[in-house]
């Protein structure tokens, strides 16, 4: 043990503790914020959308226009995997606050695999969309929004693999389990927005 | 107490004196050429009648208080303890809104009148392109030039095209002004109302040579436009 | 070992813990440790594998060219090589840490305080260190926003081309107009509220202190892409700070720096302002209701909350130029089905509240100062909470003003003009009630206060001439004139630069526990008040009378009213001089300050100058309000032994 750890132990010159002046965690409150951001962020997108396709004079009258199709089918396959997928987060968070440490692995990887499932079928959708992304402002917010959220899939799932990763080096307890709840809130944004985004870009 | 409040009110009028000799004796605005100009200058007057007030006001506030009651740097005593006045924070926001419903009412009714097309106005297209304008006279076989002759009391709607970037189509001395878009087109109404030449103005960045995107309007009688128009067509 | 312990003990005196040294040799250090060096070296190697990826991915769709420069430039430089550099400087170490799944590290406060001028060049997590890194780094963009503009105003003193070319003048003006209001104005009030929201709060530090350095660290980041954007082919941006589409998608290569360095400038204030809220809603100390906050952390809470509301939408806007410019998409594009006018919706969506971001902490400042120097509680305490509510509100409902002659829906134009008047009510209020402070005080008329006071009368001009923009008819006329640069420079140099002065000089010798000096502030004060009001207030005239914005020619008849303004503005750019002088002389050598040289109730003035480390040895208990001036026995908190803290180190000192 070095002499810089022994005087650190010894002397401890850390800050007084923080009245905590909320009942909301501010782990917790962060989260929300943060969240609430990145709404916004799909909200800018979605405002783009509604221009594209309802301000301009010159919008297109079929969505999308001819001669494209979406694969609105296999799409909505997808939308399957990434809700159930949220059920899946849930269930593993509740097992390690109940402290069932092999359903709460078994949950997390469950979750995981839909999640990294979804992001592999999207990206064979657009290798085989056919259509890219200049081929006119339907397509520019097509790919703008499924694209925004496959990248906050990508985010969502390096959170998951994270909490695994962790869980399986056993980091979590009934009594710490923040760091599961914390990507777990996100991922149940992610699922959330991707319904909106399914519904306004495939459905309607 | 009265002794103070003079002095406030002469400090406030004498600011107010001063303020309203710039407005005055200065040419803030260029000589109208339209209807519409004229409207929006009793507007810009009725404004600047409510800022001088309110100037004043805060100024003359501002400078008594600190002539009245400054202290040395190292004075430790303070002052008396108020806290507010439901009266006076009521009466300076019910003012003040019942001031700028004032301008936005006016405003709408200005707006409103400005935006009004009589029957049959002269038609004029103007498409802006880096880094000129073309006006186009639909009523005259598409008559095209590079430079807006218009004839003098005849209402003008010009309707807005861009090729590009976005262009703004702006006459100082008619006061009016509208972006031409890309994509969509534009209205604005122009009655010129005096004689002469004016500048035409891009007022909206459009690139390396927007400062030179000028061109020249020039209003003439009815018959001189007849005439022009004419010698255009053949 | 006892022997060492006693000798680190010394340190541990004032209060400094220790910071954690790896059992390497110093050039070890230097090069692999955390800090600029590896910052720079790992920035360059990211840059690789950024283009690297890029290729490959592109190769693997099949997409000829496999190489595309902007691309390149985009994901390699713009991206990945900023990322590296965060991660070399050391933002990301202990969160790199926990990711690879260690067990987490009890916090050693080892990146806390400075103890040399050292210590500001590294990620440190102490949010007085931030706040000055904040300021000293938006003052070196000041400087430079500030040159760039001289510069173009020499080429402004006479009609014609005299000094550079049209594409260098618009990149000017659009780089000037960038840095201050992305790497000055909004950063700038960060950092004072960086460092004073966590002390008025009565709170050890921010909620998350290694965000908090990342989101400082973010911002030189920005900085420097706005900068570089001179050195690409083409030049710099040159669509204006707007960068209003399609001009700028058909813009050179100096367009995407402006994409992406908005991007990280943004990214940091959303993560500053998210930890602002998340510290004044559970940090406060006990007692610490929210009628009992100081203005200025009730300004900085609703000003974050406009941050993390409104940002993400200039975030969407620059986003869907790039993906115009680089990858082709039709956003803003009419003949493939875009649609011009988006771009301003989105683009104002933002811009608006952004200049309430720009404005609201600077109210929060000028209530602190004008309350204690006139030694009065702030008139109508309530009220001035409530109306930056009111602000922060009706600040969402007024983007369209900006677009009274840009041909959007005609419906939009009166409810946007009530709503923008209307917005004149609750700034009135606060102008009033700040009026009202001051009558009957016992006024200080020190630099802070001048600057105060100074901010109150222009900032007057500035919203009156607010009124006019916001009636549309008198719009149609003055917008995208000089009427427009007059109007801005009145809100934002004259509002918000005044009040970052007036912020500057209250809290300098908290900051640094030396006082400036007074006369050269005063003088300061005044030359920079009358060569302001020399450069700004004749170009109301000259845009009413028909000079446009954004121009490097113009009509002969205002030629010599603008070499007026320029001699003026060169004036004014010597005045920072003086400020500059002072505060670098008094910082190193100025005679040592009190700890509460004015006297003021806040929290952060019951603590040394500067303050402890940690702020406070036991949290505050909060008592009262916060401007209870000139009331009998009123106290905002009682200190616990502290006091005896600030003896001991005085001691240390002697």
């Amino acid at each position: 043990m070095s002499a810089h750890a022994e005087a650190a132990h010894h002397e401890h010159h850390g800050p007084p503790a923080a009245h905590q002046s909320s009942r909301v965690d501010a782990r917790v409150l962060g989260m929300f914020l943060f969240i609430a951001s990145e709404a916004m962020l799909f909200g800018s997108f979605f405002t783009a959308y509604f221009f594209v396709r309802v301000v301009n004079p010159g919008a297109p009258t079929e969505w999308p226009p001819e001669p494209y199709h979406f694969p609105v089918f296999v799409a909505g396959v997808n939308t399957a995997i990434l809700v159930t997928s949220s059920f899946t987060m849930h269930w593993a968070l509740q097992s390690i606050k109940r402290g069932q440490r092999t359903a709460f692995l078994a949950g997390m990887i469950l979750t995981f695999v839909m999640g990294f499932a979804f992001l592999l079928t999207q990206v064979v959708e657009y290798l085989n969309v056919g259509f890219n992304t200049g081929d006119g402002a339907f397509a520019s917010v097509f790919f703008g929004l499924t694209g925004l959220h496959g990248a906050h899939v990508a985010v969502g799932l390096t959170l998951l693999g994270i909490v695994i990763v962790r869980g399986f080096r056993g980091h979590y307890s009934p009594e710490h389990h923040h760091g599961v709840e914390l990507p777990g809130i996100y991922w149940h944004f992610v699922d959330v927005m991707w319904i909106v985004v399914y519904s306004a870009v495939y459905l309607i | 107490m009265r002794k103070g409040i003079v002095q406030l009110v002469a400090i406030g009028v004498g600011i107010g004196v001063v303020l309203t000799l710039v407005a005055v004796l200065f040419k803030w605005l260029p000589t109208s050429a339209s209807e519409e100009f004229d409207r929006i200058q009793d507007l810009y007057w009725f404004a600047t009648i409510i800022s001088i007030g309110i100037f004043s006001l805060v100024t003359a506030v501002v400078v008594y208080s600190v002539w009245k009651w400054r202290v040395p740097d190292d004075d430790d005593a303070d002052g008396p303890p108020i806290h507010g006045h439901t009266g006076l924070e009521i009466l300076w926001t019910a003012v003040p809104a019942v001031l700028v419903i004032a301008i936005g009412v006016f405003s709408a009714v200005v707006l409103a009148q400005n935006g009004r097309a009589g029957d049959r106005p002269l038609e004029v297209e103007a498409l802006g392109q880096q880094f000129a304008w073309k006006f186009t006279y639909s009523d005259f076989d598409d008559v095209a030039s590079g430079e807006l002759v218009l004839p003098l009391g005849r209402e003008v709607r010009f309707t807005m095209r861009a090729v590009d970037v976005i262009h703004s189509f702006w006459v100082p001395n008619f006061g009016q002004k509208m972006d031409a878009v890309p994509g969509i087109t534009t209205e604005i109404l122009v009655t010129p109302t005096r004689l002469g030449e004016f500048a035409v103005v891009c007022a909206e960045l459009c690139g390396l040579g927007h400062a030179t995107m000028r061109a020249k309007a020039r209003v003439v009688r009815p018959a001189e436009f007849e005439a022009w128009i004419e010698e255009r067509q053949a | 070992m006892t022997a060492t312990h006693d000798q680190h003990g010394g340190h541990a005196a004032e209060g400094y813990p220790e910071h954690f040294e790896p059992p390497r040799g110093r050039a070890w250090t230097m090069a692999f440790g955390p800090g600029l060096v590896r910052g720079a070296w790992m920035a360059l190697r990211v840059v690789g594998l950024g283009a690297l990826l890029v290729v490959a991915l592109r190769a693997w769709w099949g997409w000829s060219p496999y190489w595309d420069t902007h691309i390149v430039l985009v994901v390699g430089a713009m991206t990945a090589a900023p990322i590296g550099f965060l991660a070399g400087i050391g933002s990301f170490d202990y969160w790199l840490h926990y990711v690879s799944g260690r067990p987490t590290r009890p916090e050693d406060h080892s990146g806390h305080g400075a103890r040399t001028w050292r210590d500001y060049f590294k990620v440190n997590t102490d949010h007085k260190v931030i706040g000055i890194q904040y300021l000293v780094t938006t003052f070196f963009f000041f400087t430079i926003g500030g040159l760039m503009a001289m510069l173009f105003r020499a080429e402004l003193a006479q009609p014609g081309l005299q000094f550079v070319d049209s594409q260098t003048f618009n990149g000017l003006v659009s780089v000037h107009a960038t840095l201050m209001i992305f790497l000055f104005i909004i950063p700038a009030f960060a950092g004072l509220a960086n460092f004073a929201v966590p002390l008025m709060l009565g709170a050890p530090d921010m909620a998350f202190p290694r965000l908090n350095a990342l989101s400082f660290w973010l911002l030189p980041i920005a900085g420097l892409m706005f900068l570089a954007s001179f050195l690409v082919p083409g030049g710099a941006f040159a669509s204006g700070w707007t960068a209003y589409a399609p001009l700028s998608e058909g813009q050179p290569m100096g367009q995407t720096f402006f994409n992406m360095g908005v991007q990280w400038a943004g990214a940091s204030s959303i993560m500053t302002a998210l930890n602002f809220l998340v510290t004044i809603i559970t940090m406060r100390a006990p007692g610490m209701t929210f009628w009992r906050m100081p203005l200025l952390v009730w300004a900085n809470f609703t000003t974050s909350l406009l941050v993390v509301i409104a940002t993400p939408f200039i975030a969407g806007s620059q986003f869907f130029v790039m993906f115009d410019r680089i990858m082709h998409t039709d956003f803003f594009t009419p003949e493939g089905g875009g649609y011009v006018l988006g771009y301003q919706h989105i683009f104002w969506f933002y811009s608006h509240p952004a200049v309430y971001i720009m404005m609201l902490p600077g109210f929060g400042i000028v209530s602190e100062v004008i309350s204690t120097m006139a030694r009065k509680p702030i008139f109508g305490y309530r009220l001035m909470a409530l109306s930056l509510i009111g602000i922060l509100v009706l600040g969402f409902s007024v983007w369209a003003h900006h677009m009274f002659v840009a041909g959007m829906a005609d419906w939009l134009r009166v409810p946007m003009m009530i709503t923008t008047l209307l917005i004149a009510v609750p700034t009135g209020i606060k102008v009033f009630s700040w009026t009202a402070t001051l009558w009957r005080g016992r006024i200080r008329l020190n630099t802070p206060m001048l600057f105060a006071l100074g901010f109150v009368t222009m900032f007057v001009i500035g919203g009156l001439s607010g009124i006019y923009l916001g009636s549309v008819p008198i719009d149609i006329h003055a917008s995208d004139t000089y009427f427009i640069v007059a109007h801005i420079h009145y809100v934002l140099f004259g509002g918000s630069v005044f009040t970052i002065f007036a912020g500057v000089y209250y809290w300098f010798p908290k900051m640094t526990g030396r006082m400036y000096d007074e006369r050269l502030g005063k003088l300061h004060f005044w030359l920079t008040f009358v060569s302001f009001n020399a450069t700004f207030f004749p170009m109301h005239y000259v845009g009413l009378r028909g000079m446009p914005r954004r121009v490097f020619d113009y009509a002969e008849a205002f030629g010599q009213l603008n070499f007026f303004i320029s001699i003026a503005s060169f004036v004014l750019g010597a005045s920072f001089v003086i400020f500059v002088y002072n505060i670098v002389t008094s910082w190193t050598r100025g005679p040592v300050a009190e700890s509460n040289p004015w006297r003021a109730h806040t929290l952060e003035w019951q603590v040394s100058s500067p303050p402890p480390i940690f702020n406070f040895d036991e949290i505050p208990q909060v008592v009262g309000g916060p401007y209870e001036y000139g009331v009998p026995g009123a106290r905002h908190a009682v200190m616990s032994p502290a006091k005896e803290h600030v003896a001991e180190q005085e001691e240390v000192h002697a």
